[in-house]
């Protein structure tokens, strides 16, 4: 393995979590997670070295997704099922009232608008800067602010739905 | 800026610092704005603590794999004929669904699975790891789930891998890209054996691997768990 490689190792955990936020289903996740990943190695003369490498590969799974949800829809009904996400073990009822939690919040984002959801994923669950994120996005940082706060918004209200 | 704009950016940490002084004091004397403030900090901590545990998770040996394909030879990937660099991303080509594999190859998609056909079909099914042969096999072992599982080398198609006995056929669980390594002594399996490969064979293994004995014995009845 040399560094680039190393260093995609490395990432990867990131990178997983950054695909399930935008994905849902676990399986869905890590397949754009690999694809990401193939993608950058087939492009790695497009690296350059000394920039963020996170921001790249998140850049280029964010393409990676979008591609792929076309295709989904251009084939009709490919996604997993809703329920496909949840994962609600039967260990302890504190875990279990987490899980369900988190699964509210899962079910919440994947309501979101792609747009708003790659905003969403890259502030809140990725800890990006507001221009971090605009980069990775390719948009100016107002347009991303604006994607943010109406994601923000819609999850605010789903998620107060939710709770009786 | 909108107020809710200012609100979320406040809490993001994208105020300047005179903004965001500004901000504090109107929050200091509005316990509405308080408490929105309050509902947006609930809603940043809940939605990164629902997917903070992804990060401990463990790591699918098929990522770490991809990712390994190009091991200690930089740039093997555009050095090598085109199909043994799909071979590196078999698993995205499995799951889409996609026969992208070209006719006679040592592999062919059947389905979702990616089956060993010819050359490597039949030393899978036939050759012991002792035996000489285009194609090297290495490990042999039962997998967690019952089936038998063999790791592979095939020198002039650029390839290693793992693949298991199942329906009567063997199905690659991993595959990659690899060059046999200078020294003519490509034989001695384990140091030869892709990372991807030994990720793969640990994830799967049930016990130890085979020895030659076993090894004949599983042959001589078909592989058949």
């Amino acid at each position: 393995m040399n560094g680039l490689e190393r260093e995609i190792v490395g990432l990867l955990p990131r990178l997983r979590r950054f695909a399930r936020a935008l994905a849902r289903a676990p399986a869905d996740a890590d397949d754009l997670v690999q694809l990401t990943v193939e993608r950058a190695l087939t492009r790695r003369d497009q690296w350059r070295a000394g920039t963020r490498l996170d921001s790249w590969m998140f850049r280029i799974m964010k393409n990676a997704w979008i591609d792929e949800t076309r295709a989904r829809s251009r084939q009709g009904g490919l996604f997993a099922p809703a329920e496909a996400g949840e994962r609600v073990g039967d260990d302890g009822a504190g875990a279990m009232e987490a899980r369900l939690a988190a699964a509210e919040v899962e079910r919440a984002m994947a309501r979101l608008p792609a747009d708003q959801r790659l905003a969403v994923a890259l502030v809140l669950v990725e800890g990006l800067s507001y221009q971090e994120a605009a980069d990775v996005l390719e948009i100016p940082a107002g347009t991303l602010t604006s994607r943010l706060v109406r994601g923000r918004m819609a999850l605010m209200a789903d998620l107060a739905e939710a709770r009786p | 800026m909108s107020a809710e704009q200012r609100l979320i950016a406040y809490l993001d940490g994208e105020l300047s610092p005179a903004e965001r002084e500004a901000f504090e004091a109107e929050l200091a004397a509005d316990p509405a704005l308080a408490a929105q403030v309050e509902l947006h900090a609930a809603l940043s901590a809940r939605v990164a603590r629902t997917y903070a545990p992804v990060l401990d998770e463990p790591v699918p040996p098929r990522l770490t794999a991809i990712a390994s394909v190009a091991n200690d030879r930089g740039g093997l990937m555009s050095s090598l004929p085109r199909w043994a660099a799909m071979a590196a991303c078999l698993v995205v080509g499995v799951l889409a669904g996609r026969a992208f594999w070209p006719q006679g190859g040592p592999l062919a998609m059947h389905g979702r699975a990616l089956v060993a056909q010819g050359g490597l079909d039949q030393a899978l099914t036939h050759q012991l790891a002792s035996d000489p042969g285009a194609i090297r096999v290495g490990l042999s072992f039962r997998a967690r789930d019952g089936r038998y599982c063999r790791t592979f080398q095939s020198p002039d198609d650029h390839l290693a891998g793992l693949a298991c006995r199942g329906d009567g056929r063997w199905v690659a669980e991993t595959a990659v890209a690899w060059t046999a390594q200078a020294q003519p002594d490509y034989r001695t399996a384990a140091s030869a054996t892709p990372p991807a490969v030994l990720a793969a064979i640990d994830a799967m293994i049930a016990g130890e691997a085979l020895d030659a004995g076993a090894e004949r014995a599983a042959r001589d009845r078909g592989w058949k768990p």
